[in-house]
């Protein structure tokens, strides 16, 4: 069984993403490589807000976030999204059909659907999905980020401090996606691997 | 003093985001509770503000106050069809999906013209899977109201949810005849032609969308796109390159224009006209990767 670990950054990213849009759909790519039989997704790159259910700027997204990949030594290894309706947790079909792309390039791609119920809580807020055939399927036989799951953080609570950004420093509003991106060129380090500030100073 | 200054701010802020039909409801909810417990006396504008704290409470999840905004709201004007709506609003943060369509149906049949009231319902089918449903009404209610351009953007998201991108098409082409000086809604009509596979259709409605934006612009040379126009060459350049590789057919009998190597070379230049402006140290990361990408083929 393939162990997927998710750096904190990644899911920060996902959430701030989910919380500056929650009457939104959302998405967007997570980062990272394999190792043995263990996936870590270390970034991820918000993509869109406006509408996710066209086409070409997904398309041009996720060339873009795969030569940025390429070229930091990583690979596209998963995709997220985020329902409009807080009790939504199934993997769209354009999900389905980004997820699916993604894993002709990486073969244990995952998709996370965020859910919107344990936004709030002190729990992970993603549910993992992965391929059965061609069908992609909620990874449902013990709860994904808890002891023994092969989904894990790299740090220790992490969705409480993700949880905090949000409430306490308004980390979301400032936040900036593919979308943002191309109404304004200057907005949006989209393909800075990593922030450090994020990590060190605010975390702690 | 500064507690008048902030209520004047926090007014001005709160007529713009009714103007602009923006939905801050975090913030729409922090000016307005400076107002309400100011609770000095702010005129006609009042109302409206209560209106919109109750809106904004109900969509950040503060029931109490949504509670106590629609009882004063309820006092001051009796069977309103405006308050109404706002009830059923409330109905639909607790109540089930089936309670609250019998309350939007028992409002539609004692006055089957109340739009707003029609619109939750719809909204209410869309929520609970019932898209069919959601998509009949719909078209019904633009029927009566051909010029809501809210209702026709509404479908045409519906039809694209299902991928049913000709219709969305068939629906966004009513948008733009009503709000045809609006150059968002001729980006998305490309982006929607390019998922329904209609190449030439979209690179038409990309170049407009860059002729609305630019057409005024006094040196297209030295002036980088800015805004939307990013967007739209971007759209310009992927479909350009599309059809220089494969020439593919168009649903909509769309020709493909004869100067499209041309068009393919200055959507490059001008994709990387918007990455090498002044604020270049900012979006240098970008433009790497940027360029890369508009080289490819």
């Amino acid at each position: 069984m393939v162990q997927y670990t998710v750096d904190p950054q990644a899911y920060f990213k996902v959430i701030f993403h989910a919380a500056k849009h929650p009457h939104l759909p959302v998405n967007g790519v997570l980062l990272g490589k394999e190792e043995g039989s263990t996936v870590s997704i270390v970034d991820a790159i918000p993509l869109l807000h406006h509408w996710t259910s066209l086409s070409p700027m997904m398309e041009i997204g996720l060339d873009l976030a795969g030569r940025h990949a390429e070229s930091a030594g990583l690979s596209l290894v998963g995709y997220y999204q985020a329902c409009e309706r807080v009790e939504d947790k199934s993997l769209a079909p354009v999900g389905e059909r980004v997820a699916s792309k993604l894993q002709e390039g990486f073969k244990n791609t995952v998709a996370f659907v965020v859910d919107g119920e344990k936004m709030g809580s002190d729990e992970a807020a993603l549910i993992p999905f992965l391929p059965q055939g061609t069908i992609w399927r909620p990874q449902s036989d013990q709860t994904a980020f808890s002891v023994g799951s092969s989904f894990q953080f790299t740090a220790k609570n992490v969705p409480q401090k993700a949880l905090a950004l949000v409430r306490e420093e308004w980390r979301h509003e400032a936040f900036g996606d593919f979308d943002d991106h191309l109404e304004d060129v200057t907005i949006g380090k989209l393909f800075e691997t990593i922030p450090q500030r994020l990590t060190l100073l605010q975390i702690g | 003093m500064m507690a008048l200054m902030s209520l004047a701010t926090a007014l001005d802020q709160l007529s713009t985001f009714r103007t602009n039909n923006s939905r801050s409801s975090q913030e729409t909810f922090k000016h307005a509770s400076v107002i309400i417990k100011s609770s000095q006396k702010i005129g006609d504008d009042g109302w409206a503000v209560l209106e919109q704290l109750f809106l904004a409470a109900v969509d950040i999840g503060r029931l109490d106050v949504a509670d106590e905004c629609l009882k004063q709201l309820s006092t001051q004007f009796p069977d309103s069809p405006r308050v109404e709506v706002l009830t059923g609003i409330r109905m639909e943060a607790t109540e089930s999906p089936d309670v609250v369509l019998q309350y939007y149906n028992g409002l539609l049949e004692a006055d089957s013209a109340n739009a707003a009231v029609w619109k939750r319902k719809i909204s209410v089918l869309r929520r609970t899977g019932k898209v069919e449903k959601a998509v009949e009404e719909l078209s019904q209610l633009l029927d009566t109201i051909y010029t809501d351009v809210d209702g026709w953007l509404e479908l045409a998201d519906l039809y694209a949810s299902c991928n049913q991108y000709t219709q969305a098409l068939q629906a966004l082409s009513h948008v733009l005849l009503l709000a045809s000086q609006n150059p968002f809604y001729f980006q998305q009509y490309a982006e929607t032609a390019y998922t329904a596979g209609d190449l030439p259709l979209a690179l038409k409605y990309h170049l407009i969308v860059v002729d609305m934006c630019e057409r005024d612009l006094d040196d297209i040379k030295t002036t980088p796109p800015t805004g939307l126009a990013v967007r739209a060459w971007m759209g310009v350049k992927l479909c350009a390159r599309r059809i220089i590789l494969h020439s593919p057919p168009s649903a909509s009998g769309t020709a493909i224009p004869k100067s499209i190597n041309v068009i393919e070379q200055l959507a490059t230049e001008r994709v990387l006209a918007a990455y090498s402006s002044s604020k270049r140290d900012k979006s240098a990361m970008n433009r790497e990767v940027v360029v890369s990408w508009v080289g490819a083929r």
